[in-house]
């Protein structure tokens, strides 16, 4: 019954990340991509992650793609842009790169298959992670805190309004 | 006669004080230095000719230094006296110094004296060096550097552009003589195993029979060599050009000297000659078909120094002659006495443009003899030996030779009968020559006010000359006969009929150009009205066409086929390359599109050909 | 919380994340619009994090979850920066074609 309820989650998440790459809107798009991330965090639990369940809907669902729909919204993009992205759409560009998809995708199964390996279906809870990121991977913790804060100042330089005008004080 | 190496010394230390101060001297110490170099070499050629005449003339030679050691080969700077080359020493220093005490005064108010005396005197090292040498390297030494100074003297005037392609046209049509000769000395070393003139004499005798190919070829190549110094057919077109020089350089270098540089060379190799029948042949061809054309040639210039120069190349054609019917004496004798008369008439031609305020052209002269005495006597005598007069130096040398001629193989009266015509013509000419310029009325106002206005230093050299030219023919020549093969000047006994024939025929052209040119008795004006005479007069005026037969045969095409590698197809090699590196490049700047998504899709295509090895399916 | 877990081949998830993976790069290599790139990209970082999560499962470690936390922060670090950049190409551009970001040609 279990297994059922993986599956079933699997084509969930496979089913909205199709719908998510070929929608004209972002809007839409965007809802699919969190509906595949809320299926994942699903697959997860099932798997005995709980904590990385959990994070994957408040950080990767509530945090990333907000973020992403506030700059959809920022944009403003109308149905003029639903135009132009259904234009550029046409179905001979899929041919190339879906070959190219199908040949890796056959060549993982090629190499994954017939590997009787099973989850020994134990959970692995928060204490327990918690308790190997700040003893074994404290340094990682460390630089991802680096890489933050590195983001952080980068996307804000980047993204300011009036780098055209602080350009020509400069010069 | 340990003295021998200074009299090349002498020079070369002129040329290189005057290259060192590089005209910074006043005139006055530049003409000390350069002329009386050239004076000290002939007084210790005198003291070393006298001593070796004492010693009863047995070679003598004289080892300087071991010029190089590569593989067995080892040329040594030897120098090497014998009969030969005193009197070519003799020559050059004493008729050198004369003209250079003349050159002294005649290029005093032109520019560049010292540059001037510099490449004389340099000239005159490397004629030395080249009479002088043991072995053919030290000749070929010589000869490069004869060739050399011939170029940069004709050039001298190095303004006019013509007088730049005149020097490289000689320079260009010796250098193809030079190229044979240097194929000959090639062999030689190949065959014999030396370059040495005495050992290549005495082992070319036992190494090959009587007219082996490959001594006749070697003895062809040699005499292509001396064709292009002397300016023989077929090589003779540089030599009227060369007129562009200063009248002393062409005394000096087109008349008395570098020219006879390809008549010593036979007869130095005289032996070669001898072993190979078929070469001496052609020596003697050779110089008939010279002296003939150049004759008629000389007829029908208008130019004082052309007439000169074809006149000259007619003199060699002769002594090639004399060496090919086997008159070697003779041939070297009537070097030293064309020497004599060619420097002469080649000095007071320069006295007589001079006071034309460098007019050339006989047609302008006229009536000089009273204005200019002093040239008009030296020109008179100059053309009378040229024109073999009985009791002229010519006269003795000329003679010899036509009559050996008569006594050569089975066809020698045809020879004969040829050369007599040309000396005909040559007659001929010299009267025209002096009649036209110095007789008759005068044609330009600057005959009419020709000054002649030379110093004691260029008057001197013309009267000591003058009288070499007549008395030039008492020189015993006994030294040269120990050397040659005919062994001297004594030649058969023959028919007096013939001989007083041979001594007429002079008299004979002088008196027709007397009747034609002079006195106008003998008015041969229709003659030349007639179209037969008018283009044969301008066939003979073009050195009978070889000017244009070589621009047709030769510079045409080779300017075609450098004009068709204008873009030189081994440049190709590397253009090539760089082309190719180029566009290879610019295939692969193809693949930096730009755009994200192609990088991607490219990045995409790696991972599946990877993922194929991984998997092992590649 | 519950503390449960189910059984499933290992490899029937690897052929889901490779699955996602790979329909991620789909939409990488088709689309035009720079957001719709942001957000296939994002799709092949959570299937990564998916693969990392399995394999940590099997091994019944931690260590899957720790590493799926810090493909979490990097996705995160990177869709700031990206989404900061496709406002400037936006403010330059005034349409959001990746394809017209070509200076770097030749």
């Amino acid at each position: 019954m279990e297994t059922t309820l993986f599956y079933l989650a699997a084509s969930v998440s496979l089913i909205s990340t199709l719908l998510v790459v070929t929608r004209t809107s972002a809007t839409h798009a965007l809802i699919y991509l969190i509906i595949s991330l809320l299926s994942i965090a699903v697959i997860f639990y099932l798997l005995g992650a709980p904590f990385a369940a959990a994070l994957e809907i408040v950080i990767y669902a509530g945090a990333i793609m907000v973020l992403f729909l506030f700059v959809v919204m920022m944009l403003n993009l109308g149905p003029s842009q639903m135009a132009q992205e259904r234009r550029w759409m046409e179905p001979r560009m899929w041919i190339g790169p879906s070959i190219l998809a199908f040949i890796l995708f056959l060549e993982v199964v090629y190499m994954v298959a017939g590997s009787p390996v099973v989850t020994p279906g134990t959970a692995i809870g928060p204490k327990l992670v918690g308790e190997q990121l700040f003893t074994t991977y404290l340094l990682g913790v460390e630089l991802a805190g680096f890489l933050l804060l590195a983001a952080l100042v980068g996307s804000y330089h980047v993204g300011r309004r009036y780098m055209r005008s602080r350009r020509e004080e400069v010069e | 006669m340990d003295l021998l190496w200074l009299i090349p010394s002498f020079p070369l230390a002129g040329f290189m004080i005057l290259l060192l101060t590089q005209g910074r001297l006043p005139n006055s110490v530049v003409a000390i230095v350069g002329a009386g170099s050239i004076g000290a070499a002939a007084v210790v050629a005198f003291i070393v000719g006298s001593a070796f005449i004492d010693a009863g003339s047995m070679p003598y030679s004289q080892l300087l230094w071991a010029w190089m050691d590569v593989g067995g080969f080892t040329p040594e700077f030897t120098l090497y006296l014998d009969g030969l080359s005193l009197v070519m020493v003799g020559v050059i220093t004493g008729v050198g110094f004369l003209i250079h005490l003349y050159a002294s005064g005649y290029m005093a108010h032109e520019e560049g004296y010292s540059r001037f005396f510099a490449y004389m005197n340099l000239f005159v090292f490397a004629m030395l060096m080249l009479v002088l040498g043991d072995n053919l390297l030290v000749l070929f030494l010589g000869w490069e550097g004869v060739g050399l100074c011939s170029y940069l003297l004709i050039g001298f005037f190095h303004d006019d552009a013509e007088n730049g392609l005149a020097a490289r046209k000689a320079f260009v049509v010796t250098r193809v003589g030079d190229t044979a000769m240097a194929l000959g000395l090639f062999l030689l070393f190949r065959e014999l195993g030396s370059l040495q003139i005495q050992t290549i004499l005495h082992s070319a005798q036992t190494t090959w029979p009587d007219g082996s190919v490959l001594c006749t070829s070697i003895a062809l190549l040699l005499l292509g060599g001396a064709v292009g110094k002397s300016a023989q057919l077929p090589l003779q077109t540089w030599l009227p050009d060369a007129m562009a020089g200063p009248t002393p350089v062409s005394a000096l270098i087109h008349a008395a000297t570098m020219v006879t540089a390809g008549v010593y060379l036979i007869a130095r190799m005289h032996d070669l000659y001898l072993l190979a029948p078929v070469a001496q042949f052609a020596v003697a061809i050779v110089g008939l078909a010279t002296l003939f054309i150049s004759a008629f040639a000389a007829l029908t210039q208008n130019d004082l120094k052309r007439i000169l120069a074809y006149s000259t190349m007619s003199q060699i054609g002769y002594m090639f002659f004399a060496l090919g019917v086997g008159a070697w004496s003779a041939a070297i004798f009537h070097l030293m006495t064309h020497a004599f008369f060619k420097a002469l008439l080649f000095l007071a031609a320069g006295s007589v443009i001079l006071a034309m305020h460098h007019e050339q052209d006989v047609r302008q002269m006229g009536n000089l003899w009273k204005r200019l005495p002093i040239p008009f006597a030296c020109m008179l005598i100059g053309s009378a030996a040229l024109a073999a007069l009985p009791l002229t130096s010519g006269f003795y040398s000329k003679d010899i030779i036509l009559l050996t001629s008569w006594d050569y193989g089975t066809n020698g009266p045809w020879f004969w009968g040829l050369a007599v015509l040309a000396a005909f013509v040559t007659s001929l000419y010299s009267a025209r020559l002096i009649f036209v310029v110095f007789f008759g009325k005068a044609n330009s106002d600057a005959a009419s006010s020709a000054k002649d206005g030379s110093g004691w230093n260029m008057s001197l050299p013309l009267i000591v000359l003058a009288i070499l030219a007549v008395g030039g023919g008492w020189f015993g020549l006994d030294p040269v006969g120990d050397v040659l093969p005919d062994g001297g000047l004594e030649g058969a006994a023959h028919d007096p009929m013939l001989v007083w024939g041979t001594a007429l025929v002079p008299i004979i052209g002088v008196l027709t150009g007397y009747l034609v040119f002079g006195g106008g008795q003998l008015n041969v004006d229709k003659l030349l009205e007639t179209s037969l005479l008018r283009t044969l007069r301008r066939f003979w005026f073009s050195g009978w066409g070889f000017d244009a037969l070589y621009d047709r045969v030769l510079v045409r095409p080779f300017i075609f086929l450098a004009a068709l590698n204008k873009n030189d197809f081994v440049d190709l090699l590397y253009k090539g390359t760089a082309a190719l590196a180029r566009g290879a490049s610019q295939l692969v700047v193809r693949t930096q599109t730009g755009q994200l998504r192609w990088y991607a899709t490219s990045m995409a295509i790696g991972l599946a050909i990877v993922m194929l090895f991984v998997v092992g399916l590649l | 919380m519950m503390q449960t877990a189910i059984s499933v081949p290992v490899e029937h998830v690897l052929v889901l994340a490779v699955a996602l993976f790979l329909i991620g790069l789909t939409g990488v290599l088709v689309r035009r619009n720079i957001l719709f790139l942001l957000m296939s990209l994002e799709i092949m970082m959570n299937a990564c994090g998916l693969a990392f999560v399995v394999a940590g499962a099997r091994w019944v470690q931690a260590d899957g979850q720790i590493m799926y936390m810090f493909v979490l922060a990097l996705a995160a670090a990177e869709v700031a920066v990206g989404l900061g950049l496709v406002l400037q190409l936006e403010r330059r551009f005034r349409h959001l074609d990746i394809d017209a970001a070509s200076e770097l040609k030749g």
